[in-house]
């Protein structure tokens, strides 16, 4: 596989030169060429699997013209279903054509890009408390279970407590914030005090926050009255973030995507500018450096895990108040959980607010799109995950895409910090 | 080879050790760890090195562990050892002891490079005494030659640096280092009862062979390693085990041994490096909120002042020369107010002109009534800096002269012998 | 000399460990802690149950398919006093622990914590009590904890040989997904668990090759490799769940293997039915304990292999090739697992999305829990096969502790181990740092 992608991508000598000009510098370039590597092995997926191929496979024996043929039907099927996640998560031109020209139907033209953005709100806030965490040398696997735990701390608070908007609904968002917060400062203390391994203690503490969120579904005040299900009581009107266009339109996009972009601002800010966010990177450039110069290298752990917690708890929060206004046992556990997923958008963002966004944007419009791609082709929603994944394995190992581009070596352009376990 | 950092599995067994990678084996691919007793046992009797083989290697004490990693080169039939720097680690008895296997080694007609900068020791040993300086042969002599001799061509004859200082006056003590044992990852008390004072307007330069304490006293001055006995004032104040905020804020100047270690964070650039361990005084930050244009006036003003050319003040620090980067971290120290200034190699790997530049900054410091206390391997820098020339040796100070001393009277005190001047 | 950057290099390295204390005072802190649960047993579970309150046991299997033990007739026990005694025995295990301070203290915890689960199961049973349960079949809780235990037992194998050699292998549930459907779809067509076991074999192995591939030669980071290969796994499992198995059945039957009864040995009551009368997988494990502690801890290669682990330069300095050890060992690792995830299917017959259910971390948990030690492996699957089957089993009685609380134990337990709350472990030393040659 590996042979025959560099050899259509070497082969002319000017399109070698091209790449190695863009390669000795950009980290964009290498992420787009993990993308499209990674759309590539998406599109091989689909046709080895597309029922065309497949009854092929059955009847090989008899003609073995087949499955050549039935390639070529489901190339089309590619194309189609790459389409439909185009048109699904941005924008159907027929549609926006329509309602140009009668200046009718915009709600449904604008559902795509309406459910992309819905989509990615709490995913930029949780991946930029990640990919703090892993600026500052720290990894948080455990942003899942912080994310649920600011969710449980958010629907306690917007359920149970009652006074105006104005106060209620900022108060739920720091309930989750202080959640999330909290959640983070376990592992943050463990390894400050105890020297426990991140990694451990966080992965743990998803299950363990998992479980917590069933007890609290089924065993505490959170439950809905006269329910037997793990359903959690609705929020106040007063306590959930509104879609923006009203009820009536129909587009869920709400004021969470300001609370985002607030946090997108503040990430910058916090990196850029302030003292603490200097420390944070001090930290985690060059942890001898940051002892010598006198930052607390226990302190910094601790509040990296109140910071990067408390975005997460916010992120669930969000979740919940922007769409369904409860929860309930499978919160934020579909698709692989959000906080696994937080941890490739900030890689694929390489760690930067701006670079998260886009990064979210992009995994959000993968996932709406992929589910219109479901309902037109039939094709699994599950193709987007699968693309997700193989994009960060390829921007984890910027070695390996350059090997398969036969990049010039030389942009030195991304390390994480890696650590064993006993350290 | 028997490295100075033992090449051993400390988790492993003596037996299991000495036969990695040449397993004897028993049917099944099992270890015939009966056969790795008895080889060991015939090679401790043979050489007089008695270790018990079943014992874990992280159980014993260094000297024994030293004779693990001997009795390992043995069992590969190695014909030539060499033994780097081996008594750095060691007791006077497990010296002696050392020394008794060596002979018999070289009686068994096995050849031995034994480094090290003990006079005594080698004289003591050797047949032939080479000695190497600034990686250059110098001479070979026999044992025969006196210490003196030997020292004399250690230290060579040749002073190339000259540094004009003024007298000045001697003020009150600024650092004050009493009776101070401190201990290195390994457990083993590495500066073992200094004492020493630097006033106001001197320069005190620690000469000594590397490893003999040094870094460890550096850094526990720093408090970045912990006193395990004594103290430390800077002016009077107590510091011992204090922070390494808390000493910087006293007003201790840190210029550490390793720059792109401890004293710089290579991707952040020149002006964040200008700041590092000042990023919360005004008026580089207040409130939390770094002010990034003040850091830059800062950056601007030193650049010039210090001369450090680079394309400018956002470069990376990873991207300045090496000497241009020693000039970074002596701006940042010499532009705060400092009480002392501790400046451990402050020249390594600098050129000539960055040498001479560093050099009359430290001076200049000291002339207007600033207390210097420099580490350095180098005897020319600390003949040609120190207004008073501390020797240690072995984690003690055996002397403390005056700059005209002979050169050879101060190699002498670095090689472990005693003047009777001092002790 | 390189000393004193060395010297630098081990201060940077145990910049963020601090605060180590004594392994003695951990010991201690084991006995104690059981001992508490031993008392706490004792209140709770003793006297928190009326005094003629009893709980009845049956010992028959539900199915005896394969033939049945010498019949063992129900017995009937006060609810009280055996769950005082038990108590008491666990005190006497924590004292034990305490007084001695023995090596094997988290296997005594480990010990106390079976104990625990299996007196809140006499608790929750008891009559007159809250639920109108007859009878506990205590058989039926061991095959179901063993079955359990088995998939851990694979899980944490595998992580004991990834971890081993220094390459963090989280990627275990990634490993027993695909070894599961890889197994479903072959014993589908061929209608043989030995083919199945073997692609099974080969699939987790492929895997555990890719995560060789990039965190030894592309020198990736190997938590992040191993979060995204679990990922991947993930969604590639559910992708192929609805595009080839839903319209292709006959592709994901469902089969069971039958089980092997020993001879004579699976006629005793409740040890017959639990370790004599399984199907090959549960047989396998076993073996696979035993060739993995011989392997690494008898053998030429298991030398090599921990040297790599601990001191991948040492080993490189005697002519070892860690690289090449690190693929060898990972490779065998994933194997291991996809053969875990092929036991899945042996167990529960059709495969389907989420089938291992976070077993491959509960696995990861084991592995750390047990010391980085096939044995220590053991014990802990087994502690965690028990309570995360009677955590299951206990949702329909009424309990004391909600059964959600109770699921969070391997991983409380879990993170107390790893932070020395309760005992300290070691991971070997190089364990998931890359390894560059000078």
């Amino acid at each position: 596989m590996t042979d025959t992608l560099t050899d259509t991508a070497t082969k002319p000598s000017s399109a070698r030169r091209f790449w190695s000009h863009y390669s000795s510098t950009s980290p964009i370039t290498l992420t787009i060429l993990a993308l499209i590597l990674g759309f590539v092995i998406g599109a091989i997926i689909i046709m080895v699997t597309s029922p065309a191929v497949l009854d092929s496979w059955r009847h090989t024996s008899h003609h073995l013209g087949d499955i050549g043929s039935s390639l070529k039907v489901s190339f089309d099927s590619v194309a189609a279903a790459y389409r439909a996640m185009i048109t699904g998560s941005i924008l159907d031109p027929t549609l926006f054509v329509h309602s140009i020209s009668t200046g009718h139907g915009w709600d449904t033209t604008l559902t795509p890009i309406s459910e992309t953005l819905t989509y990615a709100t709490p995913l930029v806030i949780a991946s930029i408390g990640v990919g703090i965490a892993f600026q500052t040398g720290i990894f948080n696997i455990g942003a899942n279970g912080q994310a649920i735990i600011g969710g449980i701390a958010g629907t306690a608070v917007g359920s149970m407590i009652h006074c105006p908007t104005i106060i209620h609904l900022p108060l739920t968002l720091l309930a989750g914030i202080a959640g999330g917060a909290v959640c983070g400062l376990v592992p943050g203390l463990l390894k400050a005090y105890t020297g426990a391994h991140e990694v451990i203690v966080t992965l743990m503490f998803n299950y363990v926050c998992n479980a917590f969120l069933l007890y609290a579904l089924t065993e505490t005040a959170l439950q809905a009255p006269n329910q037997a299900n793990d359903l959690s009581r609705n929020v106040d009107s007063t306590a959930i973030l509104a879609p923006i266009f009203g009820t009536k339109s129909g587009l869920r996009v709400s004021y969470g995507i300001f609370v985002a972009a607030a946090v997108v601002v503040l990430a910058i800010w916090f990196l850029k500018r302030s003292s603490l966010g200097f420390d944070f990177r001090i930290t985690g450039a060059n942890p001898n450096a940051a002892r010598a110069s006198g930052i607390n290298p226990k302190f910094v752990v601790i509040a990296v895990f109140l910071v990067s917690g408390g975005l997460a708890g916010l992120a669930g929060g969000v979740q919940m108040m922007s769409t369904t206004h409860y929860i309930d046992g499978g919160f934020l556990i579909g698709n692989a959980g959000i906080g696994f997923t937080a941890i490739t958008i900030a890689l694929l963002g390489r760690l930067q607010p701006m670079g998260i966004m886009w990064g979210s944007l992009l995994f959000a419009a993968l996932n709406v799109g992929g589910r219109a791609m479901q309902a037109a082709t039939g094709i699994p929603l599950d193709l987007a995950t699968i693309i997700q994944s193989i994009v960060v394995l390829f921007v984890a190992s910027p070695v390996l895409i350059k090997e398969i581009y036969r990049l010039r070596s030389g942009a030195e352009s991304f390390q994480m910090a890696t650590k064993g376990w006993s350290s | 080879m028997v490295h100075q950092h033992f090449m051993l599995v400390p988790v492993f067994t003596v037996a299991e050790n000495v036969v990695l990678g040449f397993e004897p084996t028993k049917s099944f691919n099992r270890l015939d760890y009966k056969t790795a007793d008895a080889q060991i046992h015939e090679l401790s009797e043979k050489f007089g090195l008695q270790v018990d083989p079943r014992a874990v290697v992280e159980n014993l004490p260094i000297g024994l562990q030293q004779r693990v990693e001997i009795l390992k080169a043995l069992s590969h039939d190695a014909e030539l050892l060499i033994l780097d720097e081996p008594t750095a680690v060691l007791t006077p008895q497990e010296i002696d002891a050392l020394m008794e296997i060596m002979r018999s080694l070289a009686r068994d007609g096995k050849s031995i490079l034994f480094i090290t900068h003990k006079l005594k020791e080698v004289r003591a040993v050797a047949d032939v005494i080479t000695i190497i300086r600034q990686g250059r042969v110098i001479d070979s002599v026999p044992p025969s030659e006196t210490e003196n001799q030997l020292a004399a061509l250690m230290v060579g004859r040749e002073v190339n640096l000259t540094v004009n200082k003024e007298s000045t006056e001697l003020g009150e003590p600024v650092l004050e280092i009493r009776d101070v044992v401190v201990r290195d990852d390994r457990g083993l008390a590495v500066v073992n009862g200094v004492t020493l004072d630097v006033h106001a307007g001197e320069i005190v330069a620690l000469a000594g062979v590397q490893g003999n304490g040094q870094t460890e006293l550096a850094e526990a001055i720093s408090g970045l390693r912990p006193i395990e006995s004594g103290t430390i004032t800077l002016r009077g104040r107590d510091i011992t085990n204090h922070s390494p905020r808390a000493i910087l804020d006293a007003g201790l100047g840190h210029v550490p041994e390793d720059r792109q270690r401890d004293g710089l964070v290579l991707s952040m650039s020149v002006a964040d490096n200008l700041v590092l361990n000042t990023p919360r005084r005004a008026p580089f930050a207040s409130r939390g909120t770094r002010n990034l244009k003040a850091v830059s006036v800062n950056a601007t003003d030193l650049v010039q002042r210090f001369d450090i050319r680079t394309t400018g003040i956002d470069a990376t620090a990873g991207s300045l020369s090496g000497g241009n980067q020693q000039k970074v971290i002596v701006a940042r120290e010499l532009s705060r107010p400092l009480t002392c200034l501790l400046a451990s190699q402050p020249t390594r790997g600098l050129d000539v002109g960055s040498i001479e530049y560093v050099h009359r900054q430290i001076v200049n410091e000291r002339n207007q009534g600033m207390g210097v206390f420099i580490i350095s391997s180098e005897l020319d820098e600390v003949v040609a800096l120190g207004d008073r020339i501390a020797v240690m040796h072995a984690g003690k100070i055996t002397g403390i002269v005056d700059p005209s001393t002979s050169r050879e009277d101060i190699g002498l005190l670095m090689a472990g012998s005693t003047m009777g001047a001092h002790d | 000399m390189e000393f004193v950057s060395t010297t630098l290099a081990a201060l940077a390295e145990a910049d963020l460990v601090l605060e180590v204390r004594a392994p003695v005072g951990r010991r201690r802190a084991i006995g104690a802690l059981t001992v508490l649960l031993g008392l706490f047993i004792v209140v709770a579970f003793g006297f928190g149950s009326i005094s003629g309150a009893h709980s009845q046991f049956t010992f028959t299997p539900v199915n005896t398919s394969s033939g049945a033990p010498w019949s063992l007739g129900a017995l009937t026990v006060l609810t009280r006093w055996w769950n005082v005694a038990l108590g008491l025995i666990t005190v006497a295990i924590g004292a034990e622990t305490w007084w001695r301070r023995p090596a094997g203290a988290l296997a005594r915890f480990g010990v106390g914590g079976i104990i625990f689960f299996f007196t809140l199961l006499l608790w929750a049973g008891r009559q007159p009590g809250p639920d109108q349960t007859s009878s506990i079949n205590l058989t039926s809780v061991l095959i179901g904890s063993s079955a359990i235990a088995m998939v851990l037992i694979y899980g944490s194998l595998s992580g004991v040989l990834c971890e081993r050699s220094g390459v963090v292998n989280i990627a275990i549930e990634g490993q027993f997904i695909g070894g599961a459907l890889a197994g479903a779809m072959v014993d589908s067509v061929t209608n043989s668990f030995w083919l199945a076991a073997l692609v099974g074999i080969l699939i987790g192995g492929l895997i555990g090759w890719l995560l060789a591939l990039l965190a030894v030669r592309y020198i990736a980071d190997q938590i992040i490799i191993g979060v995204v290969i679990v990922t991947l796994l993930g969604a590639m499992s559910s992708y192929l769940n609805i595009q080839v198995l839903a319209p292709y059945p006959n592709l994901n039957v469902g089969n069971n293997p039958s089980n092997v009864a020993i001879p004579l040995l699976y006629k005793i009551p409740i040890l017959g039915p639990v370790l004599f009368n399984q199907n090959m997988f549960f047989y396998a494990a076993i073996v696979l304990v035993a060739l993995v502690s011989f392997g690494l801890f008898r053998t030429r290669w298991g030398l090599r292999v921990r040297s790599v682990g601990e001191h991948p330069k040492a080993a490189e300095s005697v002519g070892i090739n860690v690289a090449r050890v690190r693929y060898t060992t990972v490779i065998l690792g994933g194997a291991v697992a996809g053969l875990g995830g092929v036991a899945f299917i042996a167990v529960q017959g059709q495969f389907q999305p989420g089938i291992t259910s976070g077993f491959g971390y509960i696995a990861l948990a084991a592995m750390i829990f047990g010391k980085w030690k096939p044995s220590g492996a053991v014990v802990a699957s087994i502690l965690f096969g028990v309570s995360a089957y009677l955590v299951d089993a206990l949702q329909s009685y009424s309990t004391p502790i909600p059964t959600e609380l109770l699921q969070m134990f391997p991983y409380l337990i879990t993170i107390a181990v790893v932070a020395g709350l309760i005992g300290r472990v070691r991971a070997p030393a190089s364990d998931g740092v890359p390894y560059k040659r000078d």
